[in-house]
């Protein structure tokens, strides 16, 4: 019998299910039984599977198999008859909901099947608190590869492979490192923005916590083609994990010298700092990032002259996001022609999403650029959550927009989703279905912005105040049609006329959906309606009584007793109680509430 | 130093290659409209009504003149119908937020405004959070006062609040403040800012109150020689003197 090791999930969004109980208890169990067993297995805590919904995820080797939702009771039954004899425990493997069949291995599922993972390679799968875990799967090849070639010919290679910055912006990589080496200015910087701060999005996060060492390889080889010698990780200070796995990864690599003085005997030293950021968003903004690393109040410059040319305190800085640090080991290890392969034109590679939102399989998620939407929300995501129907995603974080269903053709990669009124951004992908009022989601984000601002130019903080006051408006039925042109006179100043791309980009989530749902816009306006349900100045729920089959379960649900009605009779909803929660409306399986 | 030609509004203007687009204009007799800009406090780019269009390489954009360095051959509008709308909508935006300002509104009869009537109005409090205040008082190397908050709810203030023990009382952040909206008030001897008092030094020439004792005394630290205790207006008289005496 040949070892077997049971890989237990501890990401975040495991954790926060109880995966670290079921380590300890997995780990209690075997100690108690090793007599049973022939060969006790190695029990390991991993990173992030990406299926964080169906959490704590267990994964046991070299049987393959994978279980889902485990639980403290279910430690015995695994160790009795999947660690002794072999078996699958049925009901905690995957269920498929499209063939309605339980699968075993982990790589089955459509969710991680249509995936390809470069930057997410290794989360899931080793342990991040061990480098030698990282060195068993190819880690640090890249750095000892890019010892033998000169700065130019890393430079070359990851320009040739097309890799753009994958915090949102997009920039070629390669061309700011050319930038930045370009000038004969020292000492340089390098910059790892870990200051993930999109709403709903996770992936950044993700890798500091699951393959902490991709990201100082990637770091790492930069530095030797720049000739830095000083990084910085940037980290937000609500990322505990992260900041845990990332100031451990190294510590080990200097103890195996990949970091500090003359590493692996070359003349190249390079160390790296961690920097905690304070959880503003608008430090995820690189020179508001620098600014917040130089101790300043973390507010945006006006970037007339790049931070390659004149960054951290004045000098040649180059800034990348995390997930675009792990994908440059790779890149150098396997060539750029494999790299460029991938993915589609002028967007090579793949790219990380973080789904959310009112679909089924909630995750991260990492697939070849041009993939369209449909193939993500339907094949990947499993479609809507309750069968409602989808209505639009949103993509691009706070800075992005929404798209509606007419356009889920579309393919996902920078410049598609920019032309289409959105964005990349981070990665956040949010799914939305009938019951989400586009109104009240493009609120919802300029008030995150209204917040997140750094408040320093007129046009972003006052113009985000006067956009948010007219929304909310619009939202309590004190809308006038002529609002919508008064946006648009406030969406230009504000776009143009602002230092930083917080400010540019504002207008965004308004701008999309006015583009794409004008219609729920005038509704609000003038016929005093909110279609879904919730603005509740402008939202009266009924029951249609030719659907209603008095099954009870929304006066069950109903927290005001606000709805009426016998069993198997139909029931009514008493105006003068109801709060307008949308509980009713939501949990009906015959879709007899209804939306005056 | 390399110098540069910048076409402002037809007229050719020779630039240093680095100089500020505000400064090449003002130089050339072209007055930009500004709230935040001060000559000796740079880099704020607050208030964005300095915005002009330039066209560089046949790419025309929108740059605020006072952070904007001039680096190649270039063309600039600064009065152009787009950037007079966004200066009114800015203006707009400065009512809502000073809706009481003088300044504001001498502002706006030169360049207009755009409509407000759907705006929060926020009364009370004229400050428009340009930050020159904060400038002023670093670049004296005395850091009494920041940015507090974020987005709409910064604020400019002392830390938490309270009198700060770095404030010298010297009223350059009153003096510097666009819209006058640092309160500073003095009376026998007395000048009370920031929620703290000072004690001020007289002139020792004609006795009028000049400075607080806690500016004096940074002065003095910062000269590393000890500071004549006299108001500008004998310090001028003095040096008259003088010179009469040497002719």
């Amino acid at each position: 019998m040949s070892e077997r090791i049971v890989k237990v999930c501890c990401g975040t969004g495991c954790l926060a299910n109880g995966s670290k109980k079921v380590l300890e208890a997995l780990r209690a169990e075997m100690e108690k039984r090793t007599i049973d067993i022939e060969v006790v297995p190695y029990v390991k805590a991993t990173g992030c599977n990406g299926l964080c919904e169906k959490g704590p995820i267990i994964k046991i080797y070299p049987d393959d198999i994978a279980y889902y939702h485990v639980g403290l009771n279910d430690v015995q039954e695994i160790v009795e008859k999947t660690i002794v004899n072999g078996e699958a425990i049925e009901k905690l493997l995957y269920l498929d909901l499209k063939t309605k069949k339980r699968i075993r291995s982990h790589s089955e599922p459509d969710f991680i099947k249509k995936q390809t993972k470069i930057a997410l390679r290794n989360i899931g799968e080793i342990d991040p608190h061990d480098i030698h875990d990282y060195l068993a799967v190819g880690g640090y090849q890249a750095l000892k590869k890019v010892l033998n070639i000169s700065g130019d010919d890393i430079i070359s290679i990851i320009k040739k492979s097309g890799l753009r910055g994958r915090g949102g912006g997009g920039f070629p990589t390669g061309v700011k490192w050319e930038t930045c080496q370009k000038i004969d200015r020292f000492p340089k910087y390098i910059i790892c923005n870990g200051d993930e701060g999109d709403p709903g999005a996770f992936m950044d996060r993700s890798i500091m916590e699951g393959d902490p060492h991709s990201v100082l390889e990637g770091m790492i080889i930069a530095s030797i083609a720049l000739n830095s010698q000083n990084g910085y990780i940037y980290i937000r200070d609500e990322y505990g994990l992260a900041l845990e796995n990332m100031h451990r990864a190294i510590e080990q690599a200097k103890e195996f010298n990949y970091l500090g003085d003359n590493i692996l005997g070359s003349e190249y030293c390079f160390d790296i700092e961690i920097v905690r950021g304070g959880g503003a968003f608008v430090c995820g903004e690189s020179s508001a990032l620098m600014a917040s690393i130089e101790g300043k109040v973390g507010e945006p410059r006006a970037k007339y002259i790049r931070s390659a040319e004149y960054g951290l305190w004045g000098q040649p800085t180059v800034l990348n996001n995390v997930e675009t640090w792990a994908n440059v080991p790779v890149i150098l290890e396997k060539g750029n022609e494999w790299f460029s392969k991938i993915g589609s034109p002028n967007n090579s590679g793949t790219k990380v999403f973080s789904l959310v939102g009112k679909v089924k399989n909630t995750g991260l998620v990492e697939v070849p650029m041009g993939i369209t939407l449909q193939e993500m929300i339907f094949d990947i995501g499993g479609g809507i959550v309750g069968d409602k129907e989808f209505k639009a995603v949103q993509t691009g974080g706070p800075s992005g927009g929404c798209i509606p269903k007419e356009l889920m053709h579309l393919p996902v990669d920078f410049d598609t989703l920019e032309a289409a009124g959105s964005m990349m951004g981070s990665g956040g992908v949010i799914v939305t279905d009938e019951r989400t009022c586009m109104v009240e989601f493009a609120r919802y984000y300029v008030a995150f912005l209204a917040e997140e601002s750094c408040g320093k130019c007129v046009s972003c903080r006052e113009g985000i105040r006067q956009i948010l006051k007219i929304l909310t408006d619009i939202c309590a039925g004190k809308g006038q049609e002529s609002d919508l042109d008064l946006l648009a006179v406030i969406f230009e100043t504000v776009e143009k006329a602002s230092l930083c791309g917080l400010g540019k980009s504002a207008p965004n989530p308004v701008k999309s959906t006015l583009r794409y749902f004008r219609d729920e816009y005038l509704e609000h306006i003038r016929d005093k309606r909110c279609r879904a349900g919730v603005c509740k100045d402008l939202t009266e729920f009924y029951i249609d009584e030719s659907l209603c089959k008095g099954c009870g379960l929304c006066k069950k649900g109903c927290a005001v007793d606000a709805i009426d009605g016998s069993k198997k009779q139909p029931h009514s909803i008493n105006q003068s109680k109801c709060i307008k929660c949308g509980n009713c409306i939501d949990i009906c399986k015959f879709k007899a509430v209804k939306v005056r | 130093m390399e110098s540069v030609t910048v076409i402002i509004n037809g007229k050719e203007c020779i630039a240093q290659k680095g100089e500020f687009l505000i400064d090449v204009a003002k130089r050339n007799g072209i007055g930009i409209p500004h709230l935040c800009h001060h000559e000796s406090l740079r880099g704020l780019a607050t208030c964005r009504i300095c915005i002009v269009e330039a066209i560089e390489n046949g790419k025309k954009r929108v740059v605020t003149s006072c952070v904007f360095p001039v680096m190649r051959d270039m063309v600039v509008e600064t009065n152009t119908e787009e950037i007079k709308g966004m200066r009114r909508t800015l203006l707009s935006f400065l009512k809502a937020e000073a809706p009481e300002n003088d300044q504001i509104e001498l502002m706006i009869k030169t360049n207009g405004v755009g409509d407000y009537s759907r705006f929060a109005m926020n009364h009370g409090n004229d400050c428009i959070m340009c930050g020159l205040c904060v400038k002023a008082c670093e670049e004296l190397g005395c850091n009494a006062i920041s940015t507090i908050n974020r987005g709409i709810t910064k604020e400019i203030a002392t830390p938490y609040e309270e009198p700060s023990s770095e404030c010298i009382g010297c009223g350059s952040c009153a003096y510097v403040c666009p819209t006058g909206c640092i309160k500073m008030e003095e009376g026998s001897g007395i000048r009370k800012i920031w929620g703290k008092e000072f004690k001020l030094l007289k002139c020792s020439e004609c006795g009028h109150y000049i400075m607080s004792k806690e500016q004096y005394e940074h002065a003095n630290q910062k000269l590393e020689i000890p500071a004549e205790l006299i108001c500008e207006n004998c310090k001028k008289k003095l040096i008259a003197k003088k010179i009469v005496e040497i002719c």
